[in-house]
């Protein structure tokens, strides 16, 4: 793939506040239109990454280009190709929906008619059109996510940073969210950069990337990592879990110690299960199979280093 | 490149609907110095006795719509540290702007709430009949603009060094009424004692009321101008480019803008 096709590249960016690497010699290469997700625990460096992207922290080292241009000479232009969603809404609560995006739209320099249209196009796209003149701190948490949403979308930016775009949200609100993001990129072909804890929100990505101490320790797309993974997880709750691992490890696979029991990841068709469940009657408390998803790629990915020890 | 005449409009708007919004904040706007004028003046007017009394009311005249210049422009600057707290200044860094025209933006939108205030008051003083029938226009609009200009800047500097809203209120104490007080606002600046003369001199806010005493907008014959009028803009302007100049630095300083960066991403994993 060329330079040009690329929405975001990295070429070992790091970032370092005095002994710690937030971000260490990070490469990325997101081709234009993709939906790419970062995941990674707290404190991995996720949000010091969207940062460097958007030219609001310089990298300690290394270099990225935004819709072609770099991170570190071209702010400007990066920041008008671009738009941020930040964890906390960037709009002034005292100001009414339409207000707040006609100053984001007068910022990026747009003609008032252009706002005025683009607004009411936005305030309609994400169910807002009723609350154009309520101030944006007297609207739901959900509304006041979806309006930043559009605060960020106003000058049709060609990259979207969305970082943690549903934390603080419930169940219906964090749909809505994703249906908009899904007409944003259905009308705009907008490329979305998102980062979220949410990791079956992350399934619907066209590739992911986990983020462990500021680097890149895995990635794919979400449906080739979870089928690489394996075909089945064995869940065993038990008060010794260790032991059950020990026990089971040559059997079903490798395993995953947790506080409260024992997970297998297993590459065959588990063993008969009922056989399974008598042979292990006074140890463990439950035993479960299922199919594998992302949050288990993630947790295996972050998982402990004594436990990544002992599987080697 | 994007443009920065829709963006500094943009702030412009958004101080002035802010402004509209806060009726409390208007109407102690006007409270203020009216109090000075109508208590303290009448108060120390008596002291002086007849004819002396009446004068020294309209003495004062320039000196409370200074006041009024001084706090509008100061407090909307400092608000620069609110937005900082809150979303706004989010939308602000990440828009495609320099961070010195932020900063300018800033202090335009602060020079035009003070004036905003001062001519609300204007309008009040020349209900009750404070006002002269003999006002040099241009020279009074230059000394309201002036001063405006040079407070909203004072206050940009403040803000610069401002990290949180609870020092915004040590700064009212440390700044605000120092500056009025080490003014011509409330008695002629040669008749102070030399340590407060050249301090009083040194103070730019003096060169705005100063300015304003010019005009002679007061009763006719009240008021005897401190200092020359190119005195008063040479120190208006050299303190206004100042301190915009070191706001600016500030502002633009990676740092500032990383431990802003920096402090959002904590607040949320905490």
């Amino acid at each position: 793939m060329t330079g040009e096709d690329l929405a975001i590249r990295a070429e070992r960016l790091s970032k370092r506040y005095g002994d710690t690497r937030a971000a260490d010699a990070v490469d990325l290469a997101i081709p234009r239109g993709q939906f790419f997700g970062l995941l990674g625990p707290n404190g991995a460096g996720k949000t010091s990454l969207i940062h460097m992207l958007s030219t609001l922290i310089r990298p300690s080292a290394g270099d990225a280009w935004v819709a072609g241009h770099s991170v570190r000479r071209e702010k400007l232009a990066v920041r008008a190709s671009i738009g941020v969603v930040f964890q906390e809404p960037a709009l002034d609560r005292a100001l009414t929906a339409a207000q707040n995006l006609r100053f984001a739209g007068l910022l990026n320099d747009l003609p008032r008619a252009e706002i005025k249209k683009r607004s009411d196009e936005l305030l309609a796209l994400f169910g807002l059109a009723d609350h154009r003149d309520r101030p944006a701190g007297a609207l739901s948490g959900g509304m006041r996510r979806a309006l930043d949403i559009a605060r960020g979308v106003i000058h049709r930016p060609q990259i979207l940073f969305l970082d943690e775009p549903t934390i603080g949200l419930d169940v219906p609100n964090r749909r809505a969210i994703w249906r908009h993001i899904a007409r944003l990129r259905a009308e705009f072909g907008i490329t979305v950069f998102l980062t979220t804890h949410h990791l079956e929100e992350a399934e619907n990505c066209d590739e992911v990337a986990f983020l462990a101490a500021g680097r890149i320790v895995h990635g794919g797309r979400p449906n080739v990592l979870i089928e690489r993974f394996g075909k089945y997880v064995v869940e065993a709750e038990s008060d010794r879990p260790k032991e059950l691992a020990e026990r089971l490890e040559a059997r079903l696979g490798e395993a995953l110690i947790e506080a409260d029991g024992v997970q297998f990841r297993c590459n065959h068709e588990p063993a008969d299960l009922g056989a399974l469940h008598a042979e292990l009657a006074a140890s463990a408390r439950a035993v479960r199979w299922r199919r594998p998803n992302l949050n288990d790629v993630f947790l295996w990915v972050n998982r402990p280093a004594q436990s990544q020890r002992r599987a080697a | 490149m994007t443009g920065v005449v829709r963006p500094t409009l943009a702030v412009l708007e958004r101080e002035v609907i802010k402004l509209l919004a806060q009726r409390g904040r208007l109407l102690s706007a006007l409270v203020r110095p009216l109090l000075w004028l109508l208590v303290i003046g009448a108060g120390f007017g008596a002291l002086q006795g007849g004819d002396a009394g009446n004068r020294y009311q309209s003495f004062l005249v320039p000196g409370v719509l200074g006041l009024t210049a001084l706090f509008g422009g100061i407090l909307a600057a400092l608000s620069t540290v609110y937005d900082r707290e809150s979303g706004v200044m989010r939308m602000l860094v990440i828009a495609p702007l320099q961070p010195h025209w932020i900063v300018l933006a800033k202090t335009l939108g602060a020079t035009l709430a003070a004036i905003v205030q001062s001519v609300l008051l204007l309008l009040v003083l020349g209900a009750l009949g404070y006002l002269s029938g003999r006002v040099s226009i241009p020279l009074f609009a230059l000394g309201l603009l002036g001063t405006a200009f040079a407070c909203a800047s004072l206050g940009m500097l403040v803000a610069a060094w401002s990290r949180n809203l609870d020092n915004y209120a040590t700064m009212m104490n440390l700044v605000i009424f120092p500056v009025f007080f080490l003014s011509g606002s409330l008695y002629p600046v040669q008749q102070l004692p030399q340590i407060l003369e050249v301090v009083t001199t040194l103070n730019p806010y003096t060169h705005g009321v100063d300015l304003l005493k010019h005009s002679g907008i007061g009763a006719a014959g009240s008021q005897q101008a401190d200092f020359s009028i190119g005195f008063n803009i040479a120190m208006l302007l050299g303190f206004s480019a100042l301190a915009l100049g070191v706001a600016c630095l500030r502002f633009s300083r990676a740092d500032a803008n990383e431990s802003l960066v920096h402090r959002l991403a904590r607040k949320h994993t905490d």
